[in-house]
């Protein structure tokens, strides 16, 4: 199965993912809509993105009491609008915070992969994100105990 | 629908009553202005009256960005900043990147427009409507980064969900050189912006990622137009250098043709004990533990975050210098060790002056020194070549107007008026009174007639950007009396432009149809090459206007005595502009369609830009 893998040391926070991925998502370029995040780490020296990692044991859909989320052809766990009563307990169950919820459609909505050609990853211009055969999904947990460590290290706690 | 690429809002801000207020981005305005440069200007012209100086509180002080900011073309988080600077006291245009542009239109503005004085030290805080003048005299004497910090600790907001453009203890102490910086490393150095917002008592403002959409008329066509932009920017031989080093690949170059400015431009020739390797490129970038720092949507390998290897300030995290800072905080003042000289020009960002000026400045300080034209006693230490501790207590000096840093503080022309004599004949400022870039433009002759009739406190025209798009020659040589200020004048107006759509000059350097193609996509609007120059050359005719209704015209047009000097060593050693000089002038004036004898653009020019009350107030009715 092809997934999102993230390399986050090429990341460099320009946050252009972002805008391809809330492009998909509403039509207009609004990043509080997208559902890939670029996180800062050592203030303002490193960055990863990241997103759902469509876990195998995915705890938004067992969460969800109505069944509105499913598994897609592309192999992303998907949220169906027409199912949804927006109650928001798969945004607590998801132990990524990867689930979001919009105030404006109540409804909960999260990575698709935009139907199996992820924008993120077609725009990234350092190549951060790329959708491939991976059996791996915590892409930025090592790098993040590693860059946000303080004081170690010559970046941390500096800025 | 009328708002694709644009808010549609802009922000004003009455320092003096405390009111602020949303104001309609006018629809008829959008084409013809743009936003950035082009809306500064409007406003500059519109609202700024002659005996409103530089410090007057009913100067305006318009932060602006443009139709491109935060979409999805590389480097498009462009903030311009428009008001009467205080180096010139008259129309400036300086841009810095990061994602103040993207930012902004997330809260549903394109511009913010201060007028009147605080009476206390406030910084602004934006988040969607949500907008308010907060206390900042908490923040006072932090440089810009800790300002930045403190601001992310209030907000508790981190990465680029917060963007704070402020101004250092020099901005508050109205240093006439200070700057505006932003998001850790993007500076809008020129013309003293950082003095108007200082005198403002506007301390900050800290923007948060808003909430809010920008549409584009054809997204699809959007996206394809900016990877066509980066394919250029990525392969085209002029911009490859930039799209994998920024602006790095500049100091050995300019060496090379003697137009980097080595010890007050007293030699263009390198010690030998320099280790050529780490100058170049590569060498700058891999000498240190570097990280990509790119603005929004940015793909150049260009803005970086590094660390110090050696030296005593080992392990500090710093600003990877553009070539501007190798030049200014290096070289200029005889600085040759990389370690040094790019913790320099962090500090220069931190106390938030202009990094050009500054190198100006203390070469001349150095050199005056060096020939005891100023003693030990008049500056209180002994400065040497290449003394960075010794420059960075100078800085101090000036940022808190200490000593001789009081008159340090008003910038290279006002200083080495004052002292006059051999001591003014070393300093290198222009005339009007405006900062040259970081180089030795005796070698570059485009640059430094460009700097010394450029109408934003800094050059118009800036290098010529795929010339062969106008019909000029896709180069010329650079002390060609006659081919530059055909260059010069025949491509003015593209920088103007491009200052205008919130992007990033570096990332514009594509050819115009393939820039153009992104604004059509963006806008909807069915703009071409042509149209695109005409507006550029509007919004530089209009500051040009502006300018000598505040009584700054055709005199004041030429460097100082060594800024215009002759070059004793080097490659174009005996080669004297000065020479050509009016020459070149009178061809500049041809070729831009401006009057010689009185620097104003003539009136059909002006007409045929749509600036007919332009005309009037300039020529009067009749004409």
């Amino acid at each position: 199965m092809k997934i999102l893998k993230i390399i986050p040391e090429k990341c460099t926070g320009c946050m252009r993912c972002e805008l391809a991925c809330s492009y998909e998502q509403t039509g207009t370029f609004q990043p509080s809509k997208a559902v890939i995040r670029v996180s800062a780490f050592e203030g303002h020296t490193s960055y990863a993105p990241y997103t759902c990692p469509q876990c195998d044991e995915a705890w938004c859909l067992t969460a969800c009491p109505v069944e509105a989320i499913g598994i897609s052809p592309a192999g992303a766990k998907d949220v169906a609008d027409d199912i949804c009563v927006g109650c928001k307990l798969c945004t607590i169950a998801c132990p990524y915070g990867t689930m979001f919820y919009d105030i404006d459609t109540h409804k909960a909505f999260k990575c698709d992969l935009c139907g199996g050609n992820p924008a993120c990853a077609s725009v990234c211009p350092t190549d951060a994100i790329v959708f491939e055969e991976a059996d791996k999904t915590d892409w930025v947990g090592p790098f993040a105990a590693e860059r946000a460590k303080s004081p170690a290290g010559p970046l941390a706690g500096v800025l | 629908m009328t708002d694709y690429a644009y808010a549609g809002e802009i922000l004003r801000v009455d320092l003096s009553s405390g009111k602020t207020w949303g104001e309609k981005f006018d629809v008829a305005d959008r084409r013809k202005w743009v936003g950035g440069a082009g809306l500064g200007a409007k406003i500059l012209w519109e609202e700024v009256p002659p005996e409103v100086g530089w410090d007057h509180p009913e100067n305006r002080l318009v932060l602006a960005t443009g139709p491109l900011a935060g979409l999805p073309v590389w480097g498009t988080g462009g903030l311009t900043v428009v008001t009467r600077g205080a180096m010139t006291n008259g129309a400036t245009n300086t841009q810095a990147n990061g994602f103040f542009g993207a930012n902004i239109k997330y809260c549903g503005y394109d511009a913010i427009v201060f007028q009147g004085e605080s009476p206390d030290w406030v910084y602004l805080h934006i988040r969607d409507d949500g907008v308010e003048l907060r206390d900042a005299s908490g923040l006072l004497g932090q440089d810009t980064w800790e300002t930045q910090q403190s601001l992310e600790k209030t907000l508790n907001l981190s990465g680029h969900n917060l963007s704070v453009y402020s101004i250092g203890p020099a901005g508050e102490n109205l240093v006439r050189f200070s700057a505006i910086q932003g998001d850790y490393g993007h500076v809008a150095s020129k013309n003293g912006c950082g003095a108007v917002m200082g005198k403002k008592k506007v301390k900050a403002v800290a923007i948060e990622r808003g909430t809010k959409g920008v549409a584009a008329a054809h997204p699809k066509a959007l996206f394809a137009a900016a990877d066509d932009i980066a394919h250029s920017l990525q392969t085209d031989p002029s911009t490859k250098g930039l799209y994998l080093y920024g602006t790095l690949g500049g100091v050995r170059n300019l060496q090379g043709m003697g137009a980097l400015p080595i010890r007050n431009y007293t030699t263009n020739v390198w010690p030998e004990e320099v280790e050529t390797k780490q100058w170049e490129a590569n060498g700058l970038r891999e000498g240190f533990d570097h990280r990509g720092h790119q603005c929004s949507a940015c793909g150049m390998h260009h803005c970086h975050m590094q660390v110090i290897s050696s030296g005593p300030y080992k392990g500090q995290v710093v600003d990877e210098p553009e070539y501007e800072g190798w030049s200014g905080a290096g070289w200029t003042i005889g600085a040759t060790d990389p370690q040094q000289v790019t913790w320099m020009n962090t500090q220069l960002d931190r106390a938030c002056v202009d990094v050009n000026e500054f190198g100006w400045l203390c070469g001349w300080v150095m050199e005056c020194q060096q020939k005891g034209y100023i003693t030990d006693q008049d500056l209180g230490f002994r400065l040497e070549w290449g003394d960075i501790d010794g420059a960075n207590r100078l800085l101090e000096m000036i940022c808190k107007r200490e000593g001789m840093g009081d008159l340090l503080a008003e910038g290279t022309k006002l200083a080495a008026e004052k002292l006059g004599g051999e001591a003014q004949d070393c300093a290198i400022y222009t005339e009007v009174g405006n900062s040259p870039r970081g180089h030795d433009h005796r070698s570059r002759w485009e640059e430094m007639i460009d700097t010394c009739t450029g109408s934003g406190g800094t050059m118009d025209t800036a290098p010529p950007v795929f010339p062969t798009d106008y019909d000029l020659p896709a180069r010329v040589h650079p002390q060609d009396a006659e081919a530059v200020p055909k260059h010069v004048g025949g491509l003015r107006g593209r920088r103007a432009y491009e200052d205008s759509l919130g992007a990033c000059v570096f990332t514009t350097r594509a050819p115009m149809d393939v820039l153009c193609r992104s604004i059509q996509a963006a806008t909807g609007w069915d703009v071409d090459k042509d149209e695109a120059m005409q507006t550029g050359r509007r919004i530089n005719a209009l500051m040009r206007a502006f300018n000598l209704r505040c009584g700054i015209g055709p005199e004041v047009e030429k460097p100082s005595k060594r800024y215009g000097s002759t070059p004793v060593d080097g490659p174009i050693a005996g080669v004297s502009i000065m020479d050509q000089w009016d020459k070149m002038l009178d061809i500049w004036y041809e070729t831009a369609g401006y009057d010689r004898e009185t620097g104003r653009p003539k009136p059909e020019l002006l007409r045929e830009l749509d600036l007919e009350d332009v005309a009037e107030a300039l020529w009067g009715a009749n004409v």
